[in-house]
Protein backbone atom coordinates (compact mmCIF):
# COMPACT_ATOMS: atom_id res chain seq x y z
CA UNK A 1 0.00 0.00 0.00
CA UNK A 2 1.29 3.41 -0.90
CA UNK A 3 1.39 6.53 1.27
CA UNK A 4 1.46 10.21 0.39
CA UNK A 5 2.07 13.23 1.85
CA UNK A 6 -0.92 15.57 1.02
CA UNK A 7 0.57 19.15 3.16
CA UNK A 8 3.88 20.00 4.91
CA UNK A 9 4.18 22.88 7.65
CA UNK A 10 8.01 23.70 9.28
CA UNK A 11 8.73 25.92 11.87
CA UNK A 12 12.50 25.73 12.01
CA UNK A 13 15.26 28.09 12.72
CA UNK A 14 15.13 29.03 8.96
CA UNK A 15 12.64 30.90 6.82
CA UNK A 16 10.48 27.77 6.71
CA UNK A 17 6.76 28.85 8.12
CA UNK A 18 6.27 31.84 5.69
CA UNK A 19 5.00 32.40 1.81
CA UNK A 20 8.62 32.81 0.67
CA UNK A 21 10.70 30.23 -1.77
CA UNK A 22 11.90 27.44 -0.29
CA UNK A 23 14.97 27.87 1.33
CA UNK A 24 15.95 31.10 -0.56
CA UNK A 25 18.47 31.99 1.80
CA UNK A 26 20.07 30.65 4.21
CA UNK A 27 19.60 31.80 8.47
CA UNK A 28 22.97 32.48 9.61
CA UNK A 29 24.27 32.49 12.99
CA UNK A 30 26.53 32.10 15.49
CA UNK A 31 26.87 30.42 18.83
CA UNK A 32 26.13 26.50 19.41
CA UNK A 33 22.80 27.39 19.73
CA UNK A 34 19.68 28.27 17.36
CA UNK A 35 16.64 29.51 17.79
CA UNK A 36 13.39 28.98 15.64
CA UNK A 37 12.05 31.38 13.50
CA UNK A 38 8.51 31.50 14.84
CA UNK A 39 6.03 33.46 12.81
CA UNK A 40 2.91 34.95 13.96
CA UNK A 41 0.79 32.92 16.22
CA UNK A 42 -2.20 34.82 16.43
CA UNK A 43 -3.04 34.00 12.80
CA UNK A 44 -4.27 30.18 13.95
CA UNK A 45 -4.37 30.84 17.95
CA UNK A 46 -6.64 33.28 20.32
CA UNK A 47 -4.67 35.28 22.16
CA UNK A 48 -6.79 34.24 25.40
CA UNK A 49 -5.24 30.20 24.55
CA UNK A 50 -1.47 31.52 23.23
CA UNK A 51 -0.96 32.93 26.49
CA UNK A 52 -0.81 29.25 28.05
CA UNK A 53 1.25 27.74 25.15
CA UNK A 54 4.77 26.68 25.45
CA UNK A 55 7.00 27.64 22.25
CA UNK A 56 6.70 23.70 21.51
CA UNK A 57 2.86 23.69 21.79
CA UNK A 58 2.92 26.87 19.53
CA UNK A 59 5.77 25.52 17.13
CA UNK A 60 3.88 22.21 16.58
CA UNK A 61 0.17 23.95 16.48
CA UNK A 62 1.91 26.50 13.93
CA UNK A 63 3.42 23.86 11.55
CA UNK A 64 -0.03 21.35 11.71
CA UNK A 65 -1.90 24.08 11.05
CA UNK A 66 0.39 24.77 7.65
CA UNK A 67 0.15 21.52 6.61
CA UNK A 68 -2.95 20.95 6.97
CA UNK A 69 -3.61 24.17 4.70
CA UNK A 70 -1.37 22.42 2.22
CA UNK A 71 -3.45 19.14 2.21
CA UNK A 72 -6.86 21.21 1.91
CA UNK A 73 -7.96 19.35 4.65
CA UNK A 74 -9.43 20.64 8.28
CA UNK A 75 -10.07 17.87 10.04
CA UNK A 76 -7.53 14.41 10.26
CA UNK A 77 -8.83 11.24 11.26
CA UNK A 78 -5.84 10.68 13.61
CA UNK A 79 -2.96 13.28 15.16
CA UNK A 80 0.00 11.40 16.03
CA UNK A 81 3.42 13.05 17.19
CA UNK A 82 6.95 12.62 18.42
CA UNK A 83 8.82 14.42 20.57
CA UNK A 84 11.65 13.65 22.82
CA UNK A 85 11.89 16.27 25.31
CA UNK A 86 8.28 17.51 25.11
CA UNK A 87 6.79 20.71 26.54
CA UNK A 88 10.43 21.61 28.34
CA UNK A 89 9.50 25.63 28.86
CA UNK A 90 6.89 24.66 30.63
CA UNK A 91 8.71 22.11 33.19
CA UNK A 92 11.25 24.79 33.49
CA UNK A 93 8.28 27.18 34.72
CA UNK A 94 7.10 24.26 36.57
CA UNK A 95 10.04 23.03 38.14
CA UNK A 96 11.33 26.54 39.00
CA UNK A 97 8.33 27.70 40.76
CA UNK A 98 8.78 24.49 42.94
CA UNK A 99 11.66 25.42 43.95
CA UNK A 100 10.93 29.11 44.73
CA UNK A 101 7.62 28.62 46.17
CA UNK A 102 9.00 26.00 48.57
CA UNK A 103 6.89 23.15 47.17
CA UNK A 104 3.58 24.96 48.65
CA UNK A 105 1.72 26.89 46.06
CA UNK A 106 2.18 25.50 42.49
CA UNK A 107 1.15 27.18 38.94
CA UNK A 108 -1.13 24.96 37.74
CA UNK A 109 -1.10 26.57 34.08
CA UNK A 110 2.85 24.89 33.59
CA UNK A 111 2.05 21.51 35.41
CA UNK A 112 -0.71 20.99 32.63
CA UNK A 113 1.06 22.15 29.98
CA UNK A 114 4.32 20.44 30.51
CA UNK A 115 3.53 17.20 29.47
CA UNK A 116 5.21 15.85 26.62
CA UNK A 117 1.40 14.74 25.08
CA UNK A 118 0.21 18.47 24.81
CA UNK A 119 1.84 19.38 21.30
CA UNK A 120 -0.56 17.08 20.05
CA UNK A 121 -3.72 17.14 22.73
CA UNK A 122 -3.93 21.30 21.91
CA UNK A 123 -3.59 20.48 18.20
CA UNK A 124 -6.59 18.33 18.80
CA UNK A 125 -8.44 21.00 21.03
CA UNK A 126 -8.26 23.45 18.31
CA UNK A 127 -9.10 21.06 15.59
CA UNK A 128 -12.02 20.05 17.71
CA UNK A 129 -10.50 16.71 16.57
CA UNK A 130 -11.67 13.55 19.01
CA UNK A 131 -10.16 11.17 16.62
CA UNK A 132 -6.87 8.70 18.07
CA UNK A 133 -4.58 11.27 19.31
CA UNK A 134 -0.89 9.67 20.44
CA UNK A 135 2.60 10.82 21.18
CA UNK A 136 6.03 8.87 20.84
CA UNK A 137 8.90 9.66 22.96
CA UNK A 138 11.38 7.37 22.04
CA UNK A 139 14.58 10.24 22.41
CA UNK A 140 15.99 9.81 18.48
CA UNK A 141 13.52 7.37 17.68
CA UNK A 142 10.74 9.77 18.63
CA UNK A 143 9.61 11.15 14.83
CA UNK A 144 10.30 7.77 13.36
CA UNK A 145 7.83 5.92 15.57
CA UNK A 146 5.11 8.66 15.10
CA UNK A 147 5.70 7.91 11.50
CA UNK A 148 5.72 4.19 11.98
CA UNK A 149 2.13 4.51 13.69
CA UNK A 150 0.76 6.23 10.72
CA UNK A 151 1.94 4.17 8.26
CA UNK A 152 0.38 1.05 10.46
CA UNK A 153 -3.35 2.41 11.06
CA UNK A 154 -3.18 4.07 6.80
CA UNK A 155 -2.14 0.36 5.97
CA UNK A 156 -5.02 -0.93 8.24
CA UNK A 157 -7.52 1.14 6.53
CA UNK A 158 -8.75 3.01 9.59
CA UNK A 159 -8.32 6.50 8.46
CA UNK A 160 -7.71 7.98 5.39
CA UNK A 161 -5.71 11.08 6.67
CA UNK A 162 -2.95 11.77 9.27
CA UNK A 163 -1.46 14.44 10.99
CA UNK A 164 1.89 13.34 12.30
CA UNK A 165 4.78 15.23 12.96
CA UNK A 166 8.19 15.83 15.35
CA UNK A 167 8.97 18.61 17.64
CA UNK A 168 11.70 19.66 19.93
CA UNK A 169 12.29 22.88 21.58
CA UNK A 170 15.21 23.86 23.77
CA UNK A 171 15.19 26.37 26.98
CA UNK A 172 17.93 28.03 28.61
CA UNK A 173 17.56 25.26 31.24
CA UNK A 174 17.89 22.53 28.83
CA UNK A 175 20.89 24.05 26.97
CA UNK A 176 22.89 24.84 30.11
CA UNK A 177 22.53 21.03 31.18
CA UNK A 178 22.71 19.43 27.29
CA UNK A 179 26.18 21.81 27.37
CA UNK A 180 27.24 19.77 30.82
CA UNK A 181 26.99 16.22 28.63
CA UNK A 182 29.37 17.82 26.45
CA UNK A 183 27.15 17.51 23.67
CA UNK A 184 27.66 21.37 21.89
CA UNK A 185 30.71 23.01 20.54
CA UNK A 186 32.57 24.86 23.07
CA UNK A 187 34.75 27.21 20.59
CA UNK A 188 33.01 29.91 18.36
CA UNK A 189 31.24 28.31 15.75
CA UNK A 190 29.02 29.54 12.59
CA UNK A 191 26.38 27.00 12.01
CA UNK A 192 26.71 27.51 7.86
CA UNK A 193 30.31 26.01 8.64
CA UNK A 194 29.47 23.38 11.14
CA UNK A 195 29.08 20.64 8.65
CA UNK A 196 33.33 21.04 7.51
CA UNK A 197 34.51 21.25 11.47
CA UNK A 198 36.48 18.72 12.50
CA UNK A 199 36.17 19.12 16.26
CA UNK A 200 34.02 17.37 19.24
CA UNK A 201 30.36 18.46 19.66
CA UNK A 202 27.34 20.10 17.36
CA UNK A 203 25.02 23.18 17.92
CA UNK A 204 21.64 22.65 19.34
CA UNK A 205 18.83 23.13 17.35
CA UNK A 206 15.02 22.76 17.60
CA UNK A 207 11.58 23.08 15.70
CA UNK A 208 8.33 21.70 14.67
CA UNK A 209 7.41 19.61 11.28
CA UNK A 210 4.18 18.29 10.35
CA UNK A 211 2.74 16.13 7.30
CA UNK A 212 -0.67 14.97 6.06
CA UNK A 213 -0.40 11.41 5.37
CA UNK A 214 -2.70 10.21 2.81
CA UNK A 215 -3.85 6.55 1.87
CA UNK A 216 -5.05 8.12 -1.67
CA UNK A 217 -2.89 9.95 -4.30
CA UNK A 218 -4.35 13.14 -4.64
CA UNK A 219 -3.61 16.31 -6.92
CA UNK A 220 -1.98 17.51 -3.40
CA UNK A 221 0.12 14.82 -2.82
CA UNK A 222 3.87 15.81 -2.87
CA UNK A 223 6.00 12.88 -2.52
CA UNK A 224 5.52 9.04 -1.50
CA UNK A 225 6.68 8.04 2.20
CA UNK A 226 7.81 4.73 0.85
CA UNK A 227 9.72 3.09 3.66
CA UNK A 228 11.18 3.87 7.34
CA UNK A 229 13.25 1.75 9.60
CA UNK A 230 14.98 1.90 12.93
CA UNK A 231 18.12 0.55 13.71
CA UNK A 232 18.92 0.38 17.41
CA UNK A 233 22.51 0.07 18.60
CA UNK A 234 23.83 -2.23 15.99
CA UNK A 235 27.17 -4.01 17.28
CA UNK A 236 28.91 -3.53 14.09
CA UNK A 237 29.70 -1.08 11.06
CA UNK A 238 28.96 -4.65 9.38
CA UNK A 239 25.58 -5.14 11.19
CA UNK A 240 24.42 -1.49 10.02
CA UNK A 241 25.11 -2.01 6.27
CA UNK A 242 24.06 -4.92 6.30
CA UNK A 243 20.67 -3.50 7.79
CA UNK A 244 20.78 -0.40 5.38
CA UNK A 245 21.06 -2.96 2.93
CA UNK A 246 18.44 -5.04 3.50
CA UNK A 247 15.68 -2.14 3.83
CA UNK A 248 16.84 -1.07 0.13
CA UNK A 249 16.06 -4.69 -1.10
CA UNK A 250 12.89 -4.42 0.51
CA UNK A 251 12.03 -1.73 -1.60
CA UNK A 252 13.16 -3.44 -4.62
CA UNK A 253 16.35 -0.75 -5.04
CA UNK A 254 19.87 -0.58 -5.65
CA UNK A 255 21.81 2.25 -4.08
CA UNK A 256 22.17 3.84 -7.42
CA UNK A 257 18.47 4.18 -7.51
CA UNK A 258 18.76 6.73 -4.77
CA UNK A 259 18.77 10.01 -6.25
CA UNK A 260 20.04 12.11 -3.03
CA UNK A 261 21.24 10.82 0.13
CA UNK A 262 20.25 13.40 2.75
CA UNK A 263 22.52 12.18 5.80
CA UNK A 264 22.43 13.78 9.81
CA UNK A 265 25.96 15.01 9.64
CA UNK A 266 26.05 17.46 12.66
CA UNK A 267 30.01 18.66 12.77
CA UNK A 268 31.47 16.38 15.77
CA UNK A 269 34.17 15.11 14.69
CA UNK A 270 33.36 11.61 16.22
CA UNK A 271 30.07 11.09 14.50
CA UNK A 272 31.28 12.20 11.34
CA UNK A 273 33.11 9.18 9.86
CA UNK A 274 29.82 7.11 10.89
CA UNK A 275 27.89 8.79 7.43
CA UNK A 276 31.37 9.44 5.96
CA UNK A 277 31.45 5.51 5.99
CA UNK A 278 27.55 5.05 4.70
CA UNK A 279 27.94 7.53 2.00
CA UNK A 280 31.22 6.17 0.78
CA UNK A 281 30.86 2.30 1.02
CA UNK A 282 27.28 1.99 0.48
CA UNK A 283 26.50 5.23 -1.91
CA UNK A 284 29.48 5.45 -4.06
CA UNK A 285 27.57 7.62 -6.62
CA UNK A 286 24.90 9.09 -4.76
CA UNK A 287 24.83 12.97 -4.35
CA UNK A 288 25.09 13.69 -0.36
CA UNK A 289 23.47 16.53 1.36
CA UNK A 290 23.06 17.83 5.06
CA UNK A 291 20.65 19.53 7.03
CA UNK A 292 21.86 19.84 10.53
CA UNK A 293 23.52 23.16 9.66
CA UNK A 294 19.86 24.16 9.22
CA UNK A 295 18.27 23.60 11.90
CA UNK A 296 20.82 21.99 14.24
CA UNK A 297 21.02 18.84 16.21
CA UNK A 298 17.91 17.83 18.76
CA UNK A 299 16.03 14.14 18.77
CA UNK A 300 13.75 14.82 16.17
CA UNK A 301 15.65 16.61 13.57
CA UNK A 302 14.57 13.97 11.14
CA UNK A 303 11.27 15.55 10.38
CA UNK A 304 13.14 18.48 9.35
CA UNK A 305 15.07 16.60 6.75
CA UNK A 306 11.81 15.05 5.87
CA UNK A 307 9.98 18.36 5.44
CA UNK A 308 13.57 19.03 3.57
CA UNK A 309 13.47 15.75 1.27
CA UNK A 310 9.74 16.33 0.49
CA UNK A 311 9.99 19.81 -0.65
CA UNK A 312 12.95 18.69 -2.67
CA UNK A 313 11.14 16.27 -4.61
CA UNK A 314 7.83 18.66 -4.92
CA UNK A 315 10.08 21.41 -6.29
CA UNK A 316 12.27 18.86 -8.14
CA UNK A 317 15.57 20.87 -6.96
CA UNK A 318 17.99 20.48 -3.98
CA UNK A 319 19.28 23.91 -3.01
CA UNK A 320 23.50 23.99 -3.41
CA UNK A 321 24.13 24.91 -0.03
CA UNK A 322 22.80 21.72 1.29
CA UNK A 323 25.01 19.50 -0.93
CA UNK A 324 27.45 18.03 0.95
CA UNK A 325 29.67 16.45 -1.80
CA UNK A 326 28.69 15.19 -5.71
CA UNK A 327 26.34 17.35 -7.77
CA UNK A 328 23.23 18.48 -7.36
CA UNK A 329 20.78 15.21 -9.35
CA UNK A 330 20.28 15.66 -12.79
CA UNK A 331 16.64 13.89 -12.03
CA UNK A 332 15.42 13.68 -8.54
CA UNK A 333 13.01 10.41 -8.10
CA UNK A 334 13.62 9.10 -4.54
CA UNK A 335 15.34 10.60 -2.10
CA UNK A 336 16.67 8.48 1.52
CA UNK A 337 17.06 9.92 4.63
CA UNK A 338 20.11 8.53 7.07
CA UNK A 339 20.35 9.60 10.68
CA UNK A 340 22.41 8.59 14.01
CA UNK A 341 21.49 10.42 16.90
CA UNK A 342 24.07 9.99 19.16
CA UNK A 343 25.92 7.22 17.95
CA UNK A 344 23.10 4.76 18.32
CA UNK A 345 19.62 5.45 16.98
CA UNK A 346 19.79 4.97 13.03
CA UNK A 347 17.09 5.88 11.30
CA UNK A 348 16.27 5.43 7.65
CA UNK A 349 13.01 7.48 5.79
CA UNK A 350 12.68 6.77 2.04
CA UNK A 351 10.71 9.12 0.26
CA UNK A 352 9.87 8.95 -4.16
CA UNK A 353 8.07 11.30 -6.36
CA UNK A 354 4.25 10.51 -5.93
CA UNK B 1 -5.73 47.76 43.28
CA UNK B 2 -2.54 48.43 41.08
CA UNK B 3 -0.24 45.72 42.19
CA UNK B 4 -3.01 43.42 42.36
CA UNK B 5 -3.74 44.34 38.57
CA UNK B 6 -0.22 44.01 37.94
CA UNK B 7 -0.04 40.49 40.01
CA UNK B 8 -2.91 39.05 38.18
CA UNK B 9 -1.33 40.04 35.01
CA UNK B 10 1.78 37.94 35.54
CA UNK B 11 0.53 35.38 37.01
CA UNK B 12 -1.75 34.46 34.73
CA UNK B 13 0.43 35.52 31.18
CA UNK B 14 -2.25 37.96 30.34
CA UNK B 15 0.31 39.40 27.44
CA UNK B 16 -1.74 42.11 26.06
CA UNK B 17 -3.50 43.45 29.10
CA UNK B 18 -1.99 46.23 30.61
CA UNK B 19 -3.31 47.23 34.58
CA UNK B 20 -5.58 50.09 33.32
CA UNK B 21 -7.12 47.81 31.09
CA UNK B 22 -8.76 46.34 34.12
CA UNK B 23 -11.88 48.10 35.46
CA UNK B 24 -11.64 47.78 39.39
CA UNK B 25 -15.08 46.49 39.44
CA UNK B 26 -15.20 44.72 35.91
CA UNK B 27 -15.75 40.93 36.34
CA UNK B 28 -13.09 38.87 35.91
CA UNK B 29 -14.69 35.93 34.31
CA UNK B 30 -16.99 35.21 31.38
CA UNK B 31 -17.90 38.04 29.74
CA UNK B 32 -15.62 40.46 31.64
CA UNK B 33 -11.81 39.89 31.47
CA UNK B 34 -12.55 36.26 30.20
CA UNK B 35 -10.94 34.21 32.42
CA UNK B 36 -11.70 30.43 33.42
CA UNK B 37 -11.33 27.52 35.39
CA UNK B 38 -7.75 26.95 35.61
CA UNK B 39 -7.24 31.15 36.03
CA UNK B 40 -9.61 30.30 38.90
CA UNK B 41 -6.59 28.24 40.44
CA UNK B 42 -3.86 30.68 39.54
CA UNK B 43 -5.87 33.46 41.35
CA UNK B 44 -5.90 30.43 44.30
CA UNK B 45 -2.34 30.35 43.82
CA UNK B 46 -1.74 33.87 43.81
CA UNK B 47 -3.23 34.65 47.01
CA UNK B 48 -0.70 31.98 48.80
CA UNK B 49 2.11 33.48 46.82
CA UNK B 50 1.42 36.99 47.52
CA UNK B 51 -0.58 37.53 50.95
CA UNK B 52 0.04 34.28 52.57
CA UNK B 53 -4.09 33.49 52.44
CA UNK B 54 -5.09 30.14 51.83
CA UNK B 55 -8.82 29.83 51.03
CA UNK B 56 -10.68 28.01 53.87
CA UNK B 57 -13.66 27.67 51.57
CA UNK B 58 -13.96 26.97 48.08
CA UNK B 59 -17.88 27.90 48.07
CA UNK B 60 -17.06 31.76 48.35
CA UNK B 61 -14.44 31.32 45.31
CA UNK B 62 -16.91 33.34 42.72
CA UNK B 63 -17.96 35.64 45.38
CA UNK B 64 -14.20 36.90 46.51
CA UNK B 65 -12.58 36.17 42.54
CA UNK B 66 -15.99 38.41 41.11
CA UNK B 67 -13.62 41.48 40.45
CA UNK B 68 -10.24 42.91 41.66
CA UNK B 69 -12.27 44.76 44.05
CA UNK B 70 -13.60 41.62 45.76
CA UNK B 71 -10.57 40.40 46.08
CA UNK B 72 -8.82 43.78 47.12
CA UNK B 73 -11.32 43.42 49.84
CA UNK B 74 -11.07 40.16 50.48
CA UNK B 75 -7.30 40.03 50.81
CA UNK B 76 -7.47 43.49 53.54
CA UNK B 77 -9.91 42.12 55.66
CA UNK B 78 -7.86 38.23 56.17
CA UNK B 79 -5.05 40.72 56.74
CA UNK B 80 -6.89 43.02 59.30
CA UNK B 81 -7.68 39.27 60.94
CA UNK B 82 -5.61 38.54 64.01
CA UNK B 83 -2.86 35.23 63.39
Amino acid sequence: MKIYIQGTGCVSPQQTAGAGPFLASIQEYEGNRLAAVEPDYKQWVEPNMLRRMGRAVKMGVAAARLSLQQAGITLPDAIITGTAYGCLQDTGVFLSKMVTGQEKALSPTAFIQSTHNTVSGQIGLLLSCHAYNNTFVHKGFSFESALLDSMMILQEGAVQQVLAGGVDEITDHSHTILSRFGLYKQEPVRNTSLLQSATHGTIAGEGAAFFVLGAAKSPQSIAQLAGLTTIYKPVSTEERDAAIQGFLATHGLRSADIDLLICGHNGNVEENDTYAQVAQTLFPQTTVAGFKHLCGEYPTATAFAAWMAAEILKQQQAPQDIILSGSAPEKLDRILIYNCYQGTHHSLILLSKP
Amino acid sequence: MADLKSQIIEQLNLQEVKPEDIGDDQPLFKDGLGLDSIDALELIVLLQQHYSIRLANPDQGPEIFYSVRTMATYITAQQKQPG
